[in-house]
């Protein structure tokens, strides 16, 4: 052993000694967060793994940035058998693989470090510029660590550069050429150095490189770059693609004896997991860049929730820690104190979330976003009964009357007066059955454009000989609006009696033509006991056309262009992407689908989500507006939407915008195309 | 300070009544029960009172049924400290009747305040708090739609018929709260929590002669269906001769 | 045969309608019990009594005039505690008094004094025996309910509106009265009187509302609904969330689910389709008119009376026959 192992080995022992506590104390402050867990389904959980975290399928949803991380990614991957043979170097100089590997391995190995240098070195140079230069907007905005990425990237391009430079001053001092691809056209660049001077510069560039190395080790448990260690781990433990009900909020146990804390007001009372979740974010600006909000100027944005979180965890663990159970000062006591919600978190943000989840969608470590503000929602109405004036209205009608309007039950089924159409109780009253229940919701009972959609759609069932029934005055809501409001226990009480109201009947088929109450019943309901085959009506409609159930007049008509207007918890919440599109080729052979910019799981909320409908939307631009022109910018002759919350905002939306472009429902469409004769027959 | 409000268990409106068989109730069946909206903003006014003054006690009493606990329980997890049940075996159409009840209860409390709604709607009766007032000789302040106490006074603004009237009062006092003052809060689930573990009394309602009887209830007629006037201005004398005669509201 | 008080209710020194209705109301209940006679109370401060004769020209056998400057404004202790005074007196079986905010204030007060029953905002009456048959409206008026009273002196108020003044003269006799209290020492001090006017009543307090959408086109044409509600006096002005969305009226103006929730006597909606979150802050008012060029706008669904026609033709119009309706009284 040389002098020069002995002092590498000291470096690295103090370098590996650092970083083993920096990872301590990062897995003990997890430990504030709650417990969960998260290790059930292996399997979908590696599959995540290897598809969003190794291949890397949610990052290259940018093309072009994507692909550049990617190469990064996958070339640390590569390079990282090398940097093992480096620091192997440092105890054993001139250590090689080649000793142990047989030349038909060792050979690709070789070949492998030169490329990736290079391919690492190619997007660094790639991101570096962006950074600087082109500064897209998702970098911009938020007060993020801007400055660390240009280090991290610097401090890359130097591991490359440095990783290089040995290799090609090793080849000038008589290293072997095979494979050697890259740093032999390098040596020949530096053939002017003498062989001593290349012996010198080639311990210099691997003392810089290990190193530095083992600095950047360390440089990561307190940089936002955390996420090069804890991102892949991160999409193992995450839920946002499955195992679990996508989109389905979490459960949450209101009968819990001594239960003291609904909801999140700091980080104590997340999960583990959401607290991973900030150590996993680098701040990419993704999520912030497709989030309805933040588009149209709210204060919210999705990644200063996650930066905000780890911030908090940061600034009280550390209180802690200093603390080790000694009496906190005045000082220190106001730091405590201090919760995410309302020090870091403003509840203006939260409210102005519309959950259309584009902020977990885009996510390429699979970061959930949504499930903060949720539980920070669910603190401030069951904790603190706070929430804007305009909610309560809302709330109030739900829990009076079953529906977040003050109507009364009576009139639910006012649309249905002369259809014919049973209600389940008439049904049982004369020992008979429905195949199937229409759950008519609370918009397409009383709003009175949303009940033409109802008759529509009524109509198309009725053309099919579908047998079907409605509850009538027996419906009430399910409770979804109050559970995305955060009054889980107003939904609660209202989806149970749903419940009741559906086995009574023994009901196991569900059709509706709105999403939130197909999401909500279909998803959310078997969380509460109540599993239910709940189809949403463009799946429906698509199912009866293709069976040639329903009899259309397919020939006749205009040559129309139509936009689609994707709904969020019918696309990125329940991937039904395709099934509106199809109905409307199948009812209008002859029409032009027409897709606006951000469309199916890239599509853009109209603004009513999250309990928006109720809300008032005073900052910024207003959602539906930003959503209405740019379908209206698709030159379409009419806009197709297939959620009775959509129909309002983006008909208020193209109103606003002085146009008269019809919006219609699918159904609407496709009961227009309905033969006459067999309306009658039915 | 010391407050009391008086609260009635009503159903919630958005319904069609069904009238029983024999003609004189409300059929009860599919009906909800809420606090009446105007004992809520009431309730709202008292804990706001309180939260300003840092310190008091308020009592929540209520005169009904044993279903009205439920009601009672509703104002005490929006915060109320107590609540008193007067117990009655039907509902009490005399509105004399329930303000002597109410009294009884009131009249050794040594409230600062006693706040009404400034009508229940479902009785529509209108009369409790004012002559709780008489039988208690106290100050007597309707229709309040705005408040302050100050130093064993209070202010407030009574909304009339299209006209609002400023005034003075001192404490103690009876105060029937009008919609406009606030907008109540909705109870936490921490605050439901809270509230089983309130005291709530319950005792008989000492109602005495019972002097109005429902003697009928019934529905009134439908609404008509709107009627179209006209597609221009030539329709104005007849919807102002309309608004005279027939909805007479002009 | 007994006979009857009534309270006549003044606002600023004049008789109201709802006074004379009351004496209306007083005279068919003396005549149903068998022609007794109907004493008029008319309180306010000196001069009042120039008033006194319309009060005969209705039905008044006699007027008892309550003249004190402490009576200019409406003086609920001092009012109820004469009148129980001259209730106990044993002439009277019946006390009448308007259905209004002030009848209503003072009507439970003088029950409670006397300790007798009463009927509020009855809607009609019959007697039957020694009993008093009144139908009142319950469960917002969703229900009618008839109630019976039977008390030595029964105590009821009157719906405005609910019966028609009608001229039953009789000879103008006065009598003095003196107050039973010193209306000067009431507790409850009145320092302000505000009246309306178009912008100063409150959405949650105006019986009658002008509310504009978005077919006003314009923030300046909600001039057009301010000029509507200053001729009736007692109105305010409300609007759309799509109007204060658009910043053509402030938030405040908000009517519907998250605006303000409002059920005046009289609701007049101005270029408004009836989106259900309007609806549903304005469903419950009792009287309500839409104006709207669509005809198939929802609004014109729970409309009792429609036009359906350009607002900037019909609102002046409307305006004209308004100011020209309460001009002749």
């Amino acid at each position: 052993m040389t002098l020069s192992n002995g002092v590498f080995a000291v470096i690295f022992v103090v370098a590996m000694a650092f970083f083993a506590r920096s990872a301590r104390r990062l897995n003990r402050w997890l430990k504030i967060g709650k417990p969960e867990v998260r290790t059930d389904h292996a399997d979908i959980r590696t599959k995540n793994f290897l598809l969003i975290g190794i291949a890397q399928t949610k990052i290259l949803r940018d093309p072009i940035g994507g692909m550049m991380h990617a190469l990064v990614f996958w070339g640390f991957c590569v390079l990282g058998l090398g940097t093992l043979e480096i620091m192997i170097q440092g105890f054993v100089t001139g250590f090689s693989y080649d000793w142990l590997l047989p030349r038909f391995l060792y050979l690709p190995y070789v070949v492998s470090q030169e490329l990736f240098a290079v391919f690492v070195l190619i997007p660094v140079a790639f991101l570096l510029y962006r950074r600087l230069v082109i500064k897209p907007a998702r970098f911009r905005g938020d007060p993020v660590h801007g400055g660390d990425a240009v280090f991290i990237l610097s401090m890359i391009a130097a591991l490359m550069v440095s990783l290089l430079l040995l290799f090609a001053m090793e080849i000038r001092v008589g290293a072997s050429t095979d494979g050697r691809v890259i740093s032999s056209m390098l040596a020949s660049l530096f053939s002017g150095v003498s062989v001593e001077s290349a012996h010198v510069i080639a311990r210099s560039a691997w003392w810089f490189h290990a190193v530095l190395i083992l600095y950047f080790l360390n440089h990561l448990p307190g940089s936002k770059h955390l996420h090069v260690l804890t991102s892949l781990i991160n999409v193992w433990f995450s839920n946002t693609s499955g195992p679990g009900t996508v989109g389905a909020m979490r459960p949450m146990d209101l009968e819990a004896e001594n239960a003291e804390q609904f909801g999140a007001s700091d980080v104590e009372h997340l999960s583990w997991k959401n607290l991973l979740d900030g150590y996993s974010c680098t701040e990419c600006g993704r999520c912030t860049a497709a989030c309805p909000a933040n588009i149209t100027g709210k204060t919210l944005s999705p990644r200063m929730i996650v930066v905000k979180t780890r911030a908090r965890l940061t600034e009280k663990a550390s209180m802690l820690d200093l603390l080790a159970g000694a009496e906190p000062n005045a000082e220190q006591v106001a730091v405590l104190d201090r919760k995410l919600l309302d020090g870091w978190i403003t509840e203006e943000e939260l409210w102005a979330c519309t959950s259309c989840r584009a902020c977990v969608q885009e996510c390429p470590v699979s970061i959930d976003q949504l499930d903060i503000i949720n539980e920070l929602r669910r603190d401030l109405v069951l904790m603190e009964s706070r929430f804007p004036d305009e909610l309560q209205p809302a709330l109030q009608s739900l829990e009076r009357n079953g529906s977040p309007w003050a109507f009364s039950p009576s009139d639910r089924e006012q649309w249905a007066e002369g259809m014919d159409i049973p209600t389940m109780a008439e049904l049982a009253s004369r020992d008979e059955k429905a195949d199937i229940l229409f759950w008519v919701g609370c918009m397409g009972s009383f709003d009175d454009r949303a009940k033409k959609i109802t008759v529509a759609f009524a109509r198309i069932l009725q053309a099919a000989n579908v047998k079907f029934a409605i509850l009538g005055q027996e419906e009430t809501c399910h409770g979804d609006p109050a559970r995305r409001m955060g009054n889980e226990y107003l939904y609660q009480m209202l989806a149970k009696g749903v419940i009741e109201t559906l086995n009574g009947y023994a009901i196991s088929t569900i059709v509706t033509f709105c999403p939130h109450c197909f999401h909500q019943m279909g998803k959310e309901f078997p969380d509460l006991g109540g599993h239910y085959d709940v189809i949403h009506h463009t799946e429906y409609i698509e199912r009866l056309l293709s069976e040639g159930r329903v009899p259309l007049d397919t020939e006749h008509g205009q040559r129309l262009k139509i936009a689609y207007h994707d709904s969020c918890y019918l696309g990125r919440y329940n991937e039904i992407y395709d099934a509106p599109r199809t109905t409307l080729r199948k009812a209008l052979p002859i029409m032009e689908l027409v897709e606006p910019a951000r469309t199916k799981s890239r599509g853009l909320c109209c603004g009513a989500g999250g309990g928006r409908m109720w809300m008032e939307e005073t900052q910024g631009k207003r959602v539906n507006v930003e959503r209405s022109e740019e379908l209206l910018a698709t030159g379409a002759d009419q806009i197709a939407v297939a959620c009775p919350f959509c129909m309002t905002m983006i008909t208020d939306g193209v109103t606003g915008a002085g146009s008269s472009v019809p919006v219609l429902d699918i159904s609407e469409v496709v009961a227009s195309r309905l033969l006459p004769l067999a309306v009658a027959a039915s | 300070m010391k407050i009391a409000v008086c609260i009635k268990r009503v159903p919630v409106m958005e319904v069609k009544f069904v009238i029983t068989a024999d003609g004189t109730r409300v059929d009860e069946a599919g009906l909800k029960y809420d606090v009446n909206d105007f004992d809520l903003w009431a309730v709202e006014a008292a804990l706001q009172l309180k939260e300003k003054a840092g310190a008091g006690e308020i009592t929540v009493i209520s005169l009904g049924t044993d279903a009205a606990q439920e009601q009672i329980r509703k104002t005490m997890a929006m915060g109320a400290d107590r609540g008193v049940l007067l117990k009655s075996e039907s509902p009490i159409a005399d509105g004399l009747a329930v303000a002597r009840a109410l009294a009884a209860e009131l009249k050794d409390g040594g409230y600062d305040l006693i706040l009404f709604g400034r009508i229940a709607i479902d009785s529509m009766n209108q009369m409790t708090g004012p002559m709780v007032a008489e039988l208690l000789d106290l100050p007597c302040v309707t229709n309040v739609c705005k408040l302050e106490i100050a130093g064993g006074r209070g202010t407030a603004e009574r909304a009339l018929d299209g006209a609002i009237e400023e005034v003075e009062f001192p404490l103690p006092a009876v105060l029937t709260i009008d919609d406009g003052l606030n907008k109540e809060r909705l109870p936490s689930l921490k605050g439901i929590m809270a509230a089983k573990k309130k005291p709530l009394d319950i005792k008989p309602a000492q109602l005495g002669t019972v002097q109005v009887a429902v003697r009928k209830m019934e529905l009134p007629a439908e609404r008509a269906a709107g009627r179209i006037l006209g597609d221009s201005a030539a329709a104005v004398p007849e919807l102002v001769r309309l608004l005279q005669t027939e909805a007479k509201v002009l | 045969m007994a006979n009857v008080l009534v309270f006549a209710e003044t606002r600023g020194g004049e008789l109201r309608k709802v006074a004379l209705e009351a004496v209306t109301a007083a005279r068919k209940l003396a005549e149903l019990s068998g022609g007794g006679s109907v004493h008029a109370v008319l309180a306010g401060s000196a001069g009042i009594g120039d008033k006194a004769g319309t009060l005969a020209e209705y039905g008044a056998d006699s007027v008892l005039l309550l003249e004190h400057a402490g009576f200019a404004q409406y003086n609920p202790e001092a009012l109820a505690a004469t009148l129980a005074e001259k209730l106990r007196s044993g002439t009277y079986a019946f006390a009448v008094f308007s259905g209004t905010a002030q009848g209503r204030d003072l009507s439970p007060r003088v029950a409670a004094k006397l300790g007798t029953g009463l009927i509020p905002d009855a809607t009609g009456f019959v007697l039957d025996g020694g009993a008093l048959i009144a139908t009142h409206p319950n469960n917002n008026g969703k229900v009618i309910a008839t109630l019976g009273l039977t008390a030595p002196v029964a105590v009821i108020s009157v719906r405005p509106a609910a019966m028609q003044p009608a001229v039953a003269a009789r000879p103008l006799v006065t009598e003095a009265m003196t107050s039973a209290t010193d209306p000067s020492a009431s507790r409850v001090k009145i320092t302000a009187i505000r009246t309306g006017g178009a912008g100063k009543l409150d959405l949650g307090d105006a019986p009658v509302i002008v509310a504009g959408g978005r077919g006003l086109k314009a923030a300046e044409n909600f001039k057009l609904c301010d000029d509507l509600a200053d001729a009736f006096g007692n109105a305010a002005v409300g609007a759309t969330r799509a109007v204060t969305d658009e910043g053509w009226r402030p938030h405040s103006d908000q009517i519907g689910q998250t605006g303000r929730n409002v059920s005046p006597n009289l609701y007049i909606a101005v270029g408004i389709s009836g989106a259900i979150q309007h609806l549903a802050g304005m469903r419950t008012s009792k009287t309500i008119v839409a104006i709207n060029k669509d005809k198939d706008a929802p609004i014109f669904k729970v409309a009792d009376y429609g036009i359906v026609g350009d607002v900037f033709e019909i609102m002046p119009a409307l305006t004209a026959a308004v100011k020209a309706a309460k001009a002749q009284g």
